[in-house]
């Protein structure tokens, strides 16, 4: 076990993908225990009803579930940005990049099945406005509709089909996803970000990863629980009123904050193209940005040279700052 | 309601308490901690000729002079004025029966203060003896202000049976002992002298991340595993302590934990249990954290951000202690004598005869001259005429000690969705204050005549109606 | 883990490990069971609440004969309140008297032959336990009830 860790002044950075892990592996305890009693069907709000208010400590299992499932899609989103700005896809490390891609898109979906659980009006309504979405895409209604959603509305048959998504399906999916990726860490090691690269190898320094860096990567899981802790106490998840399919939806519903740039980029972009072309265009735009940040190992290659590694540091940058302008700014729209 | 009420939006006076108050504990407990820290560091310093440890000691001094000194007295005092203002009749309360005390606690401030500057100033103009008898004096007398401040805070929780014999007799000052060596002082002495020792370490850390680990890896190995080491007491006899104090607490205030043990109803009270479970997570994570981050082959590289962590964690384990220790106490601030609204048990039936409103002087002739004949009118049959604005003098003297309006215990959220019978119905549960009435564990009865009581659900009933003001 | 450096002697140096080692195991096992002691409980709810509800199948109340019409008679089903009803028709009911509220106990208003709650003013039907209006979001829980020559003998519906 002679593997080192690169230690500068950006190793904080290393320490994301482990958080990603840690709240990884808080959801699929308290996801474990959530089963215990929760009721698939339409039983489903009772029985959430029941854990928040009944069963002894079953709010804290719910809101541990709750916020961490929150606080791992942060971490997530912040340990892809720190790749990227270090640069950590580059070869030999492309499928690192590609895995991680794939683990986000099913922690996306993990979150959107997830939702609709409690089945509360918040959760009702926030699925149905998000299944609408790529329904607007001509053929697609009927695939939602059949495959999805289990009929033309949002029901007990879009819940009984979330619950195996999210219990079963995802996991299956997730685990190997995960374990390839973990394995990939391993066999390359941590990368460095060009700045240390540059330096001789005299300069650089490392620490052993076992046991120094698995200790304090242990240290740093401890502060994330606390974080944890605190929000499961102050801010415990309560319970809505039941849905119910026959009300209006609340006003500014809206889905959750994870969703909300590209749910706010839709409603901007609609006002400026309206109609089915506009909600096109846009769905076209989010697929075309995706798919150039997943080929970024390929343009920006160690050997590409300089200008197209500022290329790609200006992208990222112009990404991220859209994301949490949109986000913020649909917030405010809502308010 | 003799006096302003301190009116703070979305956060409530309380929580201002709070803020200040834990800040200070983080503070003081390091002083009185770091009090004994720095003699017994100086006593081995010297017993093994390590000057260099001296440097380290003196920075750590200075540091530790500056920081106490200056945001140590400031939130001390902050927390005067802020209970001033918060809890007038509580503090007027706590001068009047502890006036001794407080002139003890603060010639005792004056030597601490003094010893300790001289401790820093003195450093290298003394003999080596003499320098360390200073740190010793400063240590004892830090802990000595720590055993006085500890017996009137836990007489607000538990002021024995003597004290609340001789209350409103004039002869409280023979309950002077009593009162101070309470049922839950000796525990609670033991539970924060040994976080004080905790924070010393926390902040020993401090210092130690300091030093360069790569010009010194020796110096800071040694600095940073001794820092540590003063964790250890606290994370091992801690679960001791708080059980012993725990066992202490009257059966009444101990009915708040179990209320709140397991499930989390629409209220706040089960804040007590939560506010427990962060507690045990916190303090645990804390030192299992230090002690990961430090291992024998990590010291050299334990920077200040890790340090800083750590300091953050200590205050999260120092704030939900001192969140539960105060939750402990609810619906009194001093027990079984006076409410967290300022009203005193003994005075509920008069006040419920004579009226809440009756002795206030903050009232205009005028409204009391219409109170009274709207009062009069009702008795002789006539319709009740709604009062909002008595309602509202009502809700600002006896609720708005613990509850905003739309922020932190929010009325509004909690009367959601009621008319006004709904409300009048609960305001008279409350009123009756029976033995079977579920508020009675975490709130006081509402006191006043029935009118006051009825024009409080006029006010209540408009304000959940209204949208709340964003 | 470490000791402070330069220690004197070694042999008070190895028992006071000795003795940190088994105050540190003995404080982590303390909170190891302050966390896992939520987790039990959560997973025992369920059977704690079975036996509750197993333990009384059914109540028998004498004398209730001596009941006037309308009026309410408390008593307990299974630890929790609950209210036997003699109605002027001459029919019975029994049923929960556990607010589906906030759990207040209910109370029955011969006069207006409705069950109320003082707490939030909680309104039920007597004969159905059906919540009328207030906050109750679910009607009370109806026993099955039969009368027999002043026996009344109460069981789960």
């Amino acid at each position: 076990m002679e593997k080192r860790v690169p230690e500068h002044k950006h190793s904080f950075w290393y320490y994301w993908g482990g958080i990603c892990l840690f709240l990884f592996l808080v959801q699929v305890l308290t996801g474990v225990l959530l089963m215990v009693y929760y009721r698939p069907g339409p039983d489903a709000y009772d029985s959430v009803r029941q854990i928040t208010y009944e069963i002894q400590f079953g709010w804290l299992i719910r809101s541990l579930h709750a916020w961490s499932a929150n606080l791992m899609i942060f971490a997530v989103f912040v340990h892809m940005f720190s790749v990227f700005f270090m640069k950590a896809y580059r070869n030999p490390r492309e499928f690192g990049w590609w895995t991680g891609l794939g683990l986000l898109g099913l922690c996306m979906v993990f979150g959107f099945s997830g939702y609709l659980l409690p089945m509360d009006e918040l959760a009702f309504f926030a699925t149905r406005v998000g299944l609408a979405i790529p329904e607007t895409i001509p053929g697609m209604s009927h695939i939602i509709s059949a495959v999805l959603r289990g009929g033309p509305e949002v029901s007990s048959a879009t819940l009984q089909r979330f619950f195996a998504l999210h219990v079963v399906v995802l996991p299956a999916l997730f685990a190997p996803l995960l374990g390839i990726h973990l394995w990939l860490v391993q066999k390359h090691g941590n990368a460095m970000p060009p700045s240390e690269e540059a330096k001789p190898a005299s300069e650089r320094k490392s620490i052993l990863f076992f046991p120094n860096f698995a200790l304090r990567d242990m240290a740093v899981w401890l502060v994330v629980l606390n974080v944890l802790a605190l929000l499961a106490v102050f801010s415990p998840w309560q319970l809505d009123a039941q849905a119910d399919a026959l009300k209006s939806a609340p006003v500014g519903i809206h889905p959750e904050w994870y969703f909300m740039s590209q749910f706010e980029a839709l409603k901007l972009l609609g006002r400026v193209i309206t109609g089915t072309l506009g909600e096109i265009v846009g769905i076209g735009m989010f697929t075309l940005a995706l798919a150039m940040w997943a080929l970024v190992p390929l343009f920006d290659t160690r050997t590409a040279g300089g200008r197209r590694a500022r290329q790609t540091t200006y992208f990222g940058l112009l990404i991220l700052i859209a994301l949490i302008a949109l986000t913020i700014i649909g917030y405010l729209e809502v308010a | 309601m003799n006096y302003p009420i301190w009116d703070v939006p979305i956060l409530g006076s309380g929580l201002v308490i709070a803020m200040i108050a834990i800040f200070h504990v983080f503070i003081s407990h390091f002083a009185v901690g770091g009090g004994f820290y720095l003699p017994m560091t100086e006593a081995l310093a010297l017993r093994k000729g390590r000057k260099d440890w001296m440097v380290v000691l003196k920075k750590h001094a200075k540091f530790f002079l500056i920081l106490t000194g200056v945001f140590g007295a400031l939130t001390g005092v902050g927390i005067w004025f802020a209970i001033g203002n918060a809890s007038p009749e509580g503090t007027s309360t706590l001068i009047h029966y502890w006036v001794f005390a407080w002139g003890i606690e603060w010639v005792v401030f004056l030597v601490e203060l003094s010893s300790i500057a001289a401790y820093y100033y003195l450093w290298n103009r003394v003999s080596d003896s003499l320098h360390l008898q200073l740190g010793w004096f400063y240590g004892i007398t830090a802990w000595l202000s720590l055993f006085l401040i500890n017996g009137i805070l836990t007489f607000m929780l538990t002021p024995s049976q003597a004290w609340l014999d001789a209350v409103g007799s004039g002869q409280e000052t023979f309950a002077f002992w009593s009162a101070f060596f309470n049922p839950t002082f000796w525990p609670s002495l033991l539970v924060r002298t040994l976080i004080c020792i905790s924070m010393a370490g926390v902040f020993a850390l401090v210092s130690a991340s300091r030093i360069n680990g790569v010009q010194q890896p020796e110096l800071k190995t040694e600095m940073t595993l001794w820092a540590r080491r003063w964790l250890l007491p606290a994370f091992i006899l801690l679960p001791v302590a708080m059980f012993w104090y725990l066992s202490e607490v009257p059966p009444a205030q101990r009915a708040l934990l179990s209320l709140g043990v397991s499930t989390v109803g629409p209220g706040l009270f089960t804040v007590l249990t939560r506010m427990a479970l962060v507690f045990v997570i916190s303090s645990f994570a804390t030192v299992a954290a230090v002690y990961l981050f430090t291992s024998q082959r990590n010291a050299t590289g334990f920077g200040l951000g890790s340090a800083l962590t750590v300091a953050a964690m200590a205050y999260l384990t120092i704030g939900s202690m001192e969140m539960l220790r105060e939750m402990l106490r609810k619906p009194y601030v001093i027990s079984q004598h006076m409410f967290s609204n300022g009203v005193r048990k003994s005075a509920i039936a008069s006040i419920n005869q004579k009226g809440y409103l009756a002795t206030t002087i903050w009232v205009r002739p005028e409204e009391r001259a219409r109170w009274a004949a709207d009062d009069e009118a009702a008795t002789h049959g006539a319709p009740r005429v709604p009062d909002s604005a008595r309602g509202e003098l009502i809700f600002r003297g006896e609720c708005m000690a613990c509850h905003t309006m739309d922020g932190y215990r929010s009325m509004r959220k909690l009367l959601k969705g009621r008319d006004r019978k709904g409300i009048s119905n609960m305001l008279n549960v409350l009123h009756d204050y029976r033995e079977d009435s579920p508020y009675r564990v975490f709130m006081p009865p509402l006191v006043g005549t029935q009118s006051e009581v009825e024009a409080l659900a006029d006010y209540l009933t408009v304000k959940v109606a209204e949208k709340p003001a964003k | 883990m470490s000791e402070a450096p330069q220690d004197s002697g070694q042999e008070s140096s190895i028992s006071r490990r000795v003795f940190v080692r088994t105050g540190i195991a003995a404080a982590g096992a303390c909170y190891a069971a302050a966390l896992g002691y939520p987790i039990y409980q959560y997973l025992a709810a369920a059977a704690q609440k079975a036996e509750v509800e197993a333990s009384v199948k059914e109540v028998v109340l004498n004398d209730v004969d001596k009941l006037p019409a309308p009026a309410a008679l408390m008593f307990k089903f299974s630890g929790r309140p609950a209210m036997l009803i003699r109605h002027t028709d001459g029919t019975w009911t029994a049923l929960s008297a556990v607010c589906t509220h906030l759990g207040c106990t209910v109370q029955f208003d011969p006069g207006k032959d409705l069950i109320t709650c003082a707490c939030h003013g909680g309104v039920y039907n007597p004969t159905t336990g059906g919540n009328i209006s207030g906050p109750p979001p679910k009607p009370l829980t109806l026993f099955h009830v039969v009368v027999n020559q002043g026996k009344a003998v109460i069981s789960r519906a």
